[in-house]
């Protein structure tokens, strides 16, 4: 694949800062539409016949080169995170289609309740709107990505049909599904953006390697380097790798004038634009909004409400493995999400908390990784070590808490005053701790998961109470709301402060719900993009 | 590597896989080069790789001339200890002894990477749905 690459030094309608999951959306809109659109990505593309699941040395890769943590990855285009105030490591991926390149895929909806906790629960606040705003935004995204799943689900709202069937279940989810029946409670087939059947330019179907998490060499698992990012660059649009973004201008009045970046040379350079769209990741974004002060925004640009960085939002992961005494070939099919259970998704005070849960099925992988770990601790070294290898392989699977994270001023993202990346930016720096709420959410999970896997037969099951490199869903950083005192972005993603500045990624996120968030992130980018195309056409040279 | 660590590497790998079946020890197997080679494809794991190492040679100079008991107790105490150096060790034995193909014959694992191959899986069954969709929605309504 080949990107345009256009004069570097003429100004844009629409400047987007990221090409992953929410970028490459807007970026398609926008340029179907006319915009003049280019993209600056501090990573670069990638070519899914090189991804590491086809070498021998995948087991290795996965941990380092290739891992999902970009502290441990230490790519020239990463850049580091403290996370020493943090029990959650972030983590994420650099280059065009984002964090979708080592995605799981897991695609569910938020449901309608998930916008209105204050309303419903008196917790957090509610969202400026409402899952109906952003159905058609869902379905729209759903047929670009490319869903597999089926209707019927009765812990959510009636929707259009899927794309595509769900993926196969497999006997050892069988086993899984059956003890959730006996004990009848809720699940039903993940939605997944991973092909069942071909679909989608050169996108064959999944083949069940179980490796999701690092590329897809057959091209089955949506990411926008597949999806969006052809469609927009067919439009026009034009994106820049190897270019990281150091600011943010702004002129004498506040507004947004484009980016200062260091180029794939070192190169340094301004790119002008007539407005910006950030879409860097609810880490990234705030990272350079707090990057772009000047006189007319001292405390960092669209940050008059202080809450640029607030707020984070991680979803603390909790995750129960059991050991079943059959081999049931655990490595194949994708590791992750293959069906879940929402049972536990909405608030019942009698259980001790507000808001609730998804359960997230899993499935192991070969020797290396088993022996490894996986999902809990390493098999012991030492005289016992064949014997548990030969349990666990085959034999091992999990189900992940995933637990809706309501936003707390005081987990964060700042400045690190020391660390920078390669290009000495700033870094950032993490500060989270986990809410009572969360912990006993959490608690009540690893409880009822615990019951599953002794009602399905496992004979060992492991529990890790707060998975540390779970940091996959960045959110609330710059969250949206109507009053400009307690909100960065309207409802439109649109920063109160500036009228040319736009946010897209997770960070607008009001409250967290207990589902992964990026057919949401995409909705949302999609309603942005449609609401600059309608209102904004004083952006268009 | 030098000699000294790799004959090092080698006894630890002995007490962390012991002989199996034909199989004998991790550190009898020749697998010392491979582990180099693995390590050094990435700076920030190689650098880890060889502190821990020589952290582990510095606080247990006897090592080599120890019994096995002894040694094991050696390895407990570094685990405990210093475990992000530990567990840089196990990491690396793990892997490279779980790519060796007299250990994939052993425990029955095919030995190809997941792609191109990929694996096969019999197809989606609406049936498995039967009990699922006799349930009401309960989602809530606002």
């Amino acid at each position: 694949m080949t990107s345009n690459h256009g004069s570097k030094d003429m100004t844009v309608d629409v400047l987007i800062i990221g090409a992953g999951a929410s970028g490459a959306a807007a970026a398609a809109s926008l340029s179907e539409a006319g915009f003049k659109v280019k993209c600056l990505e501090q990573g670069f593309w990638q070519d899914p016949s090189k991804y590491a699941s086809a070498s021998a040395d995948y087991d290795f890769e996965m941990l380092t080169n290739w891992s999902v943590d970009p502290n441990k990855r230490q790519l020239d285009e990463d850049y580091p995170i403290n996370i020493d105030n943090s029990p959650v490591t972030p983590v994420m991926f650099n280059g065009v289609g984002g964090s979708t390149i080592l995605w799981t895929a897991h695609t569910p909806r938020f449901h309608p309740s998930d916008f209105r906790v204050k309303t419903l629960d008196g917790v957090a606040d509610d969202w400026p709107l409402t899952y109906e705003d952003i159905e058609d935004y869902y379905d729209r995204n759903d047929e670009v990505m490319g869903c597999s799943g089926i209707n019927g689900d009765p812990a959510n709202p009636p929707r259009k049909p899927r794309q595509m069937p769900p993926l196969p279940i497999g006997s050892d989810g069988i086993r899984l599904i059956n003890a959730f029946e006996k004990l009848d409670w809720h699940w039903w087939p993940s939605d997944n953006y991973i092909n069942s059947e071909p679909y989608g330019e050169g996108r064959d179907a999944c083949n069940f390697c179980g490796h999701v998490h690092m590329g897809c060499f057959k091209r089955a698992k949506a990411s926008t380097d597949l999806t969006y990012w052809p469609l927009a660059l067919n439009n026009g649009a034009v994106i820049e790798t190897g270019a990281r973004v150091r600011r943010v201008t702004t002129n004498s009045s506040g507004i947004a004038t484009g980016a200062d970046y260091v180029d794939a040379k070192g190169v340094e350079r301004h790119q002008p634009a007539r407005s910006v769209v950030m879409a860097a990741n609810g880490i990234g974004t705030a990272r350079l909004l707090l990057l772009s002060k000047s006189d007319s925004h001292p405390d960092g640009l669209a940050n008059s409400s202080g809450l640029v960085g607030k707020n984070l939002m991680f979803h603390p992961f909790a995750m129960i493995t059991g050991v079943f005494p059959e081999k049931m070939k655990t490595w194949q099919g994708p590791l992750s999400n293959f069906a879940m259970s929402q049972e536990f998704y909405e608030t019942d005070e009698s259980r001790g908390f507000v808001r609730g849960y998804t359960y997230q099925f899993q499935r192991s992988l070969g020797p290396g990784w088993v022996a490894n770990g996986g999902f809990t601790n390493a098999i012991p070294w030492g005289d016992s070590h064949h014997e548990e290898l030969e349990k666990r392989l085959g034999s091992m699977m999990a189900i992940a808490v995933i637990g809706d994270d309501l936003p707390e001023l005081h987990n964060s993202v700042e400045l690190d005053p020391d660390l920078t990346d390669s290009d000495g930016v700033p870094a950032p720096r993490i500060n989270y701790t986990l809410s009572q709420n969360s912990r006993d959410l959490l608690d009540h999970g690893i409880k009822n998961a615990t019951k599953v896997f002794e009602t399905a037969g496992a004979t060992d099951i492991y529990v890790d109470p707060l998975m540390r490199q779970s940091g996959w869903h960045l959110m609330g950083t710059a969250r949206m709301g109507e009053d400009s005192s307690n909100s960065v972005v309207d409802k439109w993603g649109q920063a109160h402060d500036v009228d040319n500045l736009f946010i897209i990624d997770g960070s607008v996120f009001v409250t967290g719900a207990a589902v992964n968030p990026t057919p949401t992130i995409q909705a949302l980018a999609l309603r942005t993009a449609d609401y600059i195309i309608a209102n904004r056409t004083d952006l268009r040279g | 590597m030098a000699s000294q660590h790799s004959r090092l590497l080698e006894a630890i790998m002995d007490r962390m896989i012991p002989a199996v079946g034909d199989l004998p020890s991790a550190g009898q197997m020749g697998l010392i080069d491979e582990i180099v080679e693995l390590a050094a494809k990435q700076k920030r794991f190689e650098d880890l790789f060889h502190s821990a190492i020589t952290a582990f040679e510095s606080k247990n100079p006897d090592f080599l001339t120890s019994s096995e008991s002894v040694q094991d107790e050696n390895l407990k105490t570094f685990e405990l200890n210093t475990p992000e150096h530990f567990n840089t060790i196990r990491t690396i034995v793990y892997i490279v002894y779980y790519k060796d193909s007299r250990v994939h014959k052993r425990i029955g694992w095919d030995g190809q990477p997941p792609q191109p191959q990929g694996y096969e899986m019999d197809p989606w069954d609406e049936s498995v749905l039967e009990n699922a969709r006799k349930r009401e929605p309960f989602w809530r309504k606002v």
